[in-house]
């Protein structure tokens, strides 16, 4: 479903991503983990058409995201770590205007709105305005209105800052069943735990390089390490920190 | 299409909200901002009327200016809506999140470039209609035109303002895409800089040597009217166009109208066709552009050891909020803009012979510049000095735990906007009187009304910004237009004519011999003490209702 191949971006000097390569199939939950900087954004941006490669292709559902953008993009949902949402519509208008853009037919938009509107918990906000929402309630439109044109791929940037249980719990389970269901799930997190909890895949990516690739059974035994987190912190070791090699000896 | 259709839904169910919006915000705020704008459009309305009159009066060659002014007036509010269009472009088209939104959507470029210009255009209208409505009811009262005079004016504007505002856009996007950044932006602007005084010195200052007489004469009294009324542009078609159609010269109006639509309708083709080739690129330049450059040496390096004499909680402050404002070019490029047209003008008020009119003209000009920088005093004031203690937002725990005192941090905050606005305001205010030939009284009146209005101003948007403190709200914006932020902006406007009001009237009775010496010297006497009393009121009272507050606060 996503084919990434030989991708790499360049920022003046900074390579920001260098010579990517990667296949993820329908239905699989691959998680993108890396320090701060390591390219996670970046490679998502490229991914959603928001940012060009410098050298090499990625293609979502066969279509090439350079080429052929508008085929791509329908196919794909984006929730970003700080998802843009029009803060003078009411939670309801923002959904239907998410429904046109997509071209849903009006019965259809409206059967979906009361569906996941009660789903999500948000039918009593449905007349409020988003900028009336709180943090958690606007995550949950967004994932809302993401998901109400079926994309068949979800990229995720960080989709757990500033939730509480409930909705992390509400969350995992969703993108499980949606995996389940057939959507492909690119997420990048810092929360290893996430990681650990719901992905199928698992890769690390440092300074722009994917540096190791896998299940986390396969990592761990690749690897060493109690857990995910072993193996991360001695991937990506900082030698001027000295924490990943402290912790593993 | 249909993504076009839905971005125009959503526009005006937001337009819809506004209603929402506006029922949530203080009254005072509304009645406020209603009645000023209502004063605005009145006086300017009552100035252009005057204007009309006094160009009657001057006989025909007035009547002859009357006729052109119709196409320098909307040369100018094209200039304005074309670089008004450049600006707004940026922020709605390149820096808008929305549009990075819509980037990830499958929308095409062209929808997104359509849908961004007629935000543009939208934006950047608002400034032209309010000029545009007080002009146009002057001119129709003066002439008792009738009221199709209005409809006219308003429907040949829609093309106007499209055209303009896609010339804006369409410059924007060029220069997005294509002015060097980094290192060889130096070396291009000075190319641009040398190549524009090179075509001055050689074509500038014989443009005007053909035609007939009148018209050479015309152009000479009116900087700009031979180009307003260069056949070929379209402050010509609309000043010919409505004067036409008021005339009941149907087709020849007409024919203007059509011209106008036509061009309007290419220039929107235009842009969409070139938004599509190039919008997408300059979009890329911006995103990818200075946040990904690593900063150099830090700013102001040596300024420590200068002020080394200071203690160093005020010393830390100081250089942060000095590092702060050099790096958010909203705030300094807003106050050299401001200040800098004031400069210009000041600075030229010898070449446009405003020295050779008579001691009252004078006099009153010195008072109606003092005014001009004492507003524009205010405008930073409210803007930048007020919100800059809320935005120290959920960091201000930092200054809270830090060991300094509330009283030290509202003071250090006071000096330092201090130290920005007097040199610059005084400054201001001298040049104006020294270039009008004023007396040395009025030269220090200014100078004296500069400095009030400046320390005044920095007292009640720093005590003021303290007692209204909103540390959740990250947008200045937000803040300044909050009940806080008006009430500042509306007794700093007060203090302003409170402060220059008396000074006008004792040197204009002066001038026009209704004082003598003695009451002269007695009524400035009472005027500066006055002036002195009010300063101190605005600017001690509100900076320690400010420190009250903030030590009684929980954070």
């Amino acid at each position: 479903m996503i084919a990434i191949e030989h991708l790499s971006k360049q920022f003046g000097d900074l390579v920001a991503v260098d010579d990517l390569c990667l296949e993820i199939p329908p239905g699989e939950i691959f998680c993108f983990l890396g320090p701060n900087g390591a390219g996670k954004t970046t490679t998502i941006k490229i991914l959603v058409g928001l940012l060009r490669p410098s050298r090499g292709t990625a293609r979502i559902g066969g279509f090439d995201i350079e080429k052929n953008p508008l085929e791509a993009k329908r196919l794909i949902g984006y929730i970003p770590d700080l998802p843009f949402v029009y803060e003078r519509l009411t939670a309801q208008e923002f959904f239907e205007f998410i429904g046109d853009l997509y071209d849903i037919p009006r019965t259809a938009l409206d059967n979906e709105l009361e569906r996941s509107f009660k789903f999500f918990g948000l039918w009593d906000y449905r007349h409020v305005l988003v900028k009336d929402l709180s943090h958690g309630l606007r995550q949950r439109l967004i994932y809302c209105a993401t998901f109400l044109h079926a994309p068949r791929v979800l990229f995720v940037d960080e989709p757990l800052t500033g939730l509480d249980p409930y909705t992390i719990r509400l969350l995992k389970e969703l993108l499980i069943s949606k995996a389940r269901a057939g959507m492909t799930v690119f997420l990048t997190t810092h929360i290893l735990a996430l990681a650990e909890d719901i992905a199928d895949r698992t890769g690390i990516i440092m300074n722009g390089r994917l540096i190791a690739l896998g299940t986390v059974a396969e990592l761990r035994q690749q690897w060493g390490g109690r857990n995910l987190e072993d193996v991360f912190l001695r991937l990506t070791a900082d030698p001027r920190l000295n924490i990943g090699s402290k912790r593993n000896k | 299409m249909a993504v076009n259709s839905a971005l125009f839904r959503k526009t005006l169910r937001e337009v819809f909200n506004l209603r929402r919006l506006a029922r949530e915000q203080s009254r005072f705020k509304v009645v406020f901002i209603g009645c000023f704008a209502a004063g605005c459009e009145a006086g300017l309305g009552y100035l252009f009327f005057d204007g009309f009159r006094w160009l009657d009066r001057l006989g025909g060659f007035g009547g002859l200016l009357v006729g052109r002014l119709f196409a320098l007036f909307f040369l100018g509010l094209g200039i304005m809506l074309v670089v008004s269009s450049m600006v707004t472009a940026y922020t709605t088209m390149f820096r808008s999140r929305e549009t990075e939104f819509l980037m990830a959507q499958p929308v095409s470029i062209n929808a997104i470039v359509v849908y961004k210009f007629v935000h543009t255009a939208a934006l950047s209208s608002w400034a032209y209609f309010l000029v545009i409505i007080p002009f146009v009811l002057a001119y129709a009262l003066y002439t008792q035109a009738s009221v199709l005079f209005a409809v006219w004016t308003f429907l040949f504007s829609l093309p106007f303002l499209v055209l303009c505002a896609g010339i804006g856009c369409a410059l924007a996007m060029i220069w997005l895409r294509w002015i060097p950044r980094g290192r060889w932006r130096g070396l291009f602007w000075l190319l641009v800089i040398s190549g524009g005084l090179a075509a001055w010195l050689t074509t500038g200052r014989d443009g005007a040597g053909s035609g007939s007489e009148v018209r050479f004469a015309v152009s000479r009294l009116v900087p700009g009217m031979l180009l307003a009324s260069h056949p070929l542009m379209p402050s010509y078609w609309m000043a010919q166009g409505i004067m036409s159609l008021c005339g009941t010269q149907w087709g020849r109006g007409l024919m203007f109208g059509g011209v106008l639509l036509s061009s309007a309708l290419m220039i929107v083709i235009c842009v969409e066709w070139f938004g599509s080739k190039v919008f997408h690129d300059s979009w890329l330049r911006i995103q990818m552009g200075p946040t990904r450059s690593p900063r150099r040496a830090p700013l102001f390096k040596g300024l420590d050891r200068w002020l080394g004499v200071m203690r160093c909680d005020i010393r830390a402050l100081v250089l942060k909020d000095l590092r702060t404002f050099v790096r958010d070019p909203m705030q300094w490029s807003q106050a050299l803009v401001f200040f800098g047209l004031l400069a210009l003008y000041f600075a030229n008020l010898r070449s446009l012979k405003y020295g050779l009119l008579t001691p009252m003209w004078r006099n009153l000009m010195v008072f109606l510049n003092v005014s001009s920088v004492a507003s524009v005093v205010c405008s930073l004031g409210s803007r930048f000095i007020y919100p800059q203690l809320s935005l120290e937002g959920q960091e201000f725990w930092l200054l809270g735990l830090a060991p300094t005192t509330m009283r030290r941090i509202i003071l250090t905050k006071f000096c330092l906007a201090l130290s920005g606005l007097v040199p610059v305001s005084v400054a201001l205010a001298v040049l104006s009187a020294v270039k009008l030939g004023t007396t040395p009284a009025a030269v220090a009146v200014s100078a004296a009304l500069a400095f009030s209005v400046a320390c005044a101003v920095c007292g009640l948007s720093t005590g003021l910004g303290a007692v209204f403190l909103d540390l959740r709200q990250r947008n200045p914006a937000a803040i300044v237009s909050g009940f806080g932020g008006t009430l500042n902006l509306v007794l700093s406007l007060v203090f302003m004519l409170a402060a220059i009001l008396p000074f006008a009237a004792i040197f204009q009775g002066y001038t026009l011999d209704r004082f003598t010496q003695p009451e002269f010297r007695s009524a400035l006497l009472g005027a500066s003490l006055w002036l002195a009393g009010i300063t101190a009121v605005s600017t001690v009272v509100p900076l320690r209702l400010g420190i009250r507050a903030l030590q009684t606060r929980e954070f």
